[in-house]
């Protein structure tokens, strides 16, 4: 197990430096640059000979080797450098930033685990197949749901129509309600489907009928037998939605003006604000990475076979 | 930068969508609550009569976009100077009605013959939030910083003051500014948010830190209390503030105890939150949200930018753009009346010259600037443009095709584009509309023969705007190579007389349209909404807003 792990971990930090890497060159290769942005904004009136010389004093020119070392060097140390648009250090517009994102997602990932396992179990369960029928077609409708709309949607119905929540000025339980439903939304869907499928493909499996010839209830069946063995691949999904939750809280802290992570790079991104870039991409990385390691640890405490192999599959 | 557009799209269809599932709703709601009146129609219905201002009350304010660098120099941004203009006062005060400078932390001045000195008595008793007094030596501070700039602070020069060459303080209560050549536009140069005064503590500071709110200590009304970084900005009235400027509408502390800025990027929210009660006063009412603002029973403010209008400039430097027949065919090509009629409000009235017919120094030059589709067509044909294949001209195999960036700042700008290039398919030009990142734009903006045309605007209340649009040091958006432009610029932003600044100003307005150097479109406002229990709404010279006479009349 140690083994496993120290090879484990010295996968992620290879999949980090790559990501840092592969970042920033990316970055390097778009057109322009932050300073140019920055300064060369009309509402400065700087003329051309003065965004030369503010070029120079920040060392933007200086060859791209160099700067990667310097970068690199930087995060090794836990320096992420400055933001070019507010002059604030990024470490900690990011500390400001991850609280607030982490909130959202927690609360969002949490709603659609709870929405999608809700559709999944009652669609397997009921005995009437037009529930079933609906229930189904619910992860379908859901996944199609742009979130922009949607946040836009429930502000308009829910803060602006039936004035139940305000978005501007409530209190913090207040603000994360009508945000937290709308990422939720979207991540509930792949969970709702892959639970669905897995349910009815555990259902159709030997023992189940050995389970059921035994004279065991419905009840049981589906706790102890069905969905036990249905949960390791929404695992995999769930660990996977991560990227979806990152995704949608861009837009959802952009429209309800949230200040996490989200809108944070969203702005970065419209300033091309490349050190604040490079520290989301790797934050995004470290993110994927651990709930991934979380997800390869779980595996054999849902299904002991995994764990009898010595060696657990991915 | 295509965000505006695709905002525009999806709120408008979302709307119709919304109201057919609101309606149900809302429809068995009404019902229930009867009889409680909703803040809307309340708020509708308050401006009959308006009494004595009342001191108190806290202000919900929402901003369309983040704040980015507070250095004072650098906040023409509407957010930055929306803020600054709360918490900085400026030494001399531009009244919004007449434009003429009165005292404010300066109680009177002199200018020599030649504008080449300015001296100023300084206010006394005035201090900044952190207690240092604001006197001839704190002001002497502020404008070497802002005159000359710091290599070691990394400080930018302020595109306010030109030809600065130092200060002398006299005594405490006066101080002398100097200028190498003539500098007639200082006087109100003192007088706009990039040159808010700070204390001497915060100049001190590198532009990274000028740069961020918590370190800026002014003079101002309001101070600030907490700040969450990107999304709020909370502000208290300073109780012993007693300088405002002497015209104000009243003295002593500020009406208000506080002011929530609040930002909220996306429009239905912004919008939705003031019609719903959420907020009492919103920035940037779009052209297509003016109606229903008004409709609802709320109130429109619309305060002119009076500098040089929104429009296109063209680029003399590019290949295509060189032959001043063209850009002339361009200008009379461009339908402006169908631009503001089709797409924008009253309050965006039909451009008349380069300036805007509220700034200084304006002519009216509407003779010259008709939609004649002919005469482009003349011109083009002239200057050997011929018909081609697909209906746009041609010439020795090239295309009269031009490259435009969508201009993230300026009001529905790809709409607005769009609507020209669909105009100029009738006189055979194509015009290329390019959403892009602002990282592609930084890069191809400079260069004239990607970036033909610019669209952009420039807002400020002295001769000198045009200065700063069209000279080669400053803006320079039409990337000129006329030595005979910059020398006319040069004239007016150097000549001490007034009238004769003026002409100047009317000279320069006549060659840059007889050059077709600008299609001016509109004559650009800020547009404000709030509800009409907010009275005391006031804005500097070009349409900014002042909190300081803002008082709450809510039931």
């Amino acid at each position: 197990m140690t083994r496993y792990l120290t090879g484990r971990i010295g996968q992620a930090v290879l999949v980090l430096w790559a990501a840092f890497t592969v970042t920033f060159v990316l970055l390097q290769a778009l057109p322009g640059d932050s300073i140019m942005i920055k300064f060369e904004n009309p509402e400065l009136g700087l003329s051309p000979a003065q965004i030369l010389e503010v070029r120079a004093r920040y060392g933007i020119d200086e060859p791209a080797v160099l700067q990667y070392i310097h970068t690199l060097m930087g995060f090794l140390a836990g320096d992420f450098g400055y933001s070019i648009e507010t002059g604030t250090p990024v470490l900690q517009r990011l500390a400001e930033g991850l609280p607030e994102t982490a909130k959202l997602a927690a609360g969002g990932f949490l709603l659609a685990v709870v929405l999608a396992v809700t559709i999944a179990f009652v669609s397997s369960y009921t005995r009437f197949a037009w529930i079933r029928g609906v229930l189904l077609a619910v992860p379908s409708l859901f996944i199609s749901i742009p979130t922009f709309w949607l946040g836009i949607l429930l502000i308009q119905v829910f803060s602006f129509q039936l004035r139940l929540v305000p978005v501007i000025g409530g209190t913090e339980a207040q603000s994360l309600i009508l945000p937290v439903l709308t990422l939720a939304v979207p991540i509930s869907a792949p969970l709702a489907q892959v639970l669905c499928r897995s349910l009815d493909a555990v259902y159709t499996q030997p023992f189940v009928a050995v389970a059921q010839a035994k004279g065991a209830s419905r009840q049981w069946i589906l706790w102890r037998h069905v969905a036990r063995n249905a949960l390791v691949p929404t695992l995999t999904v769930a660990g996977l939605t991560f990227g979806e939750l990152i995704a949608g809280s861009v837009i959802t802290e952009t429209v309800f003006g949230r200040n996490g992570i989200g809108r944070l790079t969203e702005q970065a991104v419209t300033a091309q604000d490349i050190p604040v870039m490079q520290a989301i991409v790797v934050l995004a990385a470290f993110v994927f990475v651990s709930v991934n390691l979380i997800v390869d640890l779980l595996y054999p405490v849902l299904d002991p076979r995994l764990a009898a192999k010595g060696r657990v599959a991915v | 930068m295509s965000h505006s557009s695709s905002t525009y799209r999806s709120s408008t269809s979302l709307r119709r969508r919304t109201a057919l599932i609101a309606g149900a709703a809302l429809a068995a709601i009404a019902m229930l609550s009867a009889c409680a009146s909703p803040a809307a129609s309340g708020a509708g219905g308050a401006a009959s009569e308006t009494g004595d201002p009342v001191t108190g009350g806290t202000l919900t304010y929402l901003e369309y976009q983040p704040t980015t660098c507070l250095y004072a120099p650098g906040t023409g941004f509407y957010p930055n100077g929306g803020l600054l203009n709360q918490i900085t006062d400026k030494l001399t005060y531009q009244n919004p009605e007449t434009l003429e400078i009165e005292p404010w932390i300066a109680d009177s001045w002199t200018v020599n013959d030649t504008a080449t000195e300015y001296t100023f008595v300084i206010r006394d008793g005035v201090t900044f939030s952190d207690g240092t007094p604001l006197d001839a030596a704190a002001v002497a501070a502020n404008f070497d910083a802002y005159g000359l700039g710091s290599e070691e602070l990394k400080l930018p020069i302020s595109e306010a003051i030109n030809n600065y060459a130092g200060s002398t303080v006299v005594d405490e209560h006066t101080v002398t500014f100097s200028f190498t050549q003539p500098s007639p536009g200082f006087l109100q140069g003192t007088s706009v948010i990039q040159s808010g005064l700070v204390s001497p503590a915060t100049l001190a500071l590198p532009y990274e830190e000028q740069c961020q709110l918590k370190n800026i200590v002014g003079s101002g009304a309001f101070t600030v209390s907490s700040q969450v970084v990107d999304k709020e900005v909370d502000l208290v009235a300073r109780d012993d503030y007693d300088w405002a400027p002497a015209n104000s509408e009243h003295q002593g502390r500020a009406y208000l105890d506080e002011v929530k800025i609040i930002v909220t990027p996306e429009d239905s929210v912004r919008i939705g939150s003031l019609l719903s009660g959420q907020a009492d006063y919103v920035r940037y009412v779009q052209a297509f949200d003016e109606a229903s603002v008004e409709g609802a029973g709320f109130d429109l403010y619309a305060p002119q930018t009076r500098g040089v209008n929104n429009g296109l400039f063209l680029r003399p430097s590019n290949s295509i753009l060189q032959d001043v027949d063209v850009r002339k065919a361009l200008q009379a090509g461009t339908d402006t009346q169908e631009i503001v009629d089709t797409i924008f409000t009253k309050n965006y009235p039909r451009a008349t010259s380069v300036l805007s017919s509220t700034a200084l120094g304006y002519v009216d030059l509407s003779d010259q600037l008709t939609y004649d589709p002919d005469k482009a067509n003349e011109l083009l044909d002239a200057a050997g443009w011929k018909a081609g294949a697909d209906g746009t001209r041609e010439k020795d195999g090239a295309q009269l095709s031009l490259n435009v960036f969508v201009a993230g700042a300026q009001p529905l700008s790809k709409q607005t584009l769009e609507l020209v290039a669909q105009q100029w398919t009738k006189i055979g030009v194509q015009l290329n509309v390019k959403p892009a990142d602002s990282g592609t734009i930084a890069a191809d903006i400079k260069d004239a023969e990607k970036t033909a045309l610019n669209h952009s605007m420039v807002g400020r209340a002295d001769q000198d705007v045009i200065k700063s649009q069209f000279h080669t040091e400053n803006r320079d958006v039409i990337l000129s190579n006329d030595a005979e432009l910059d020398a006319l610029l040069d004239a007016l932003a150097s000549e001490p007389d007034t009238d004769a600044r003026n002409a100047k100003v009317a000279d320069a307005q006549k060659y840059i349209i007889d050059q077709g150097y600008a299609i001016p479109f509109f004559e650009e406002p800020q547009v404000y909404g709030a509800a009409n229990y907010v009275h005391g709404i006031g804005f500097e010279a070009v349409g900014r807003p002042s909190f300081y006479d803002v008082w709450l009349d809510k039931k």
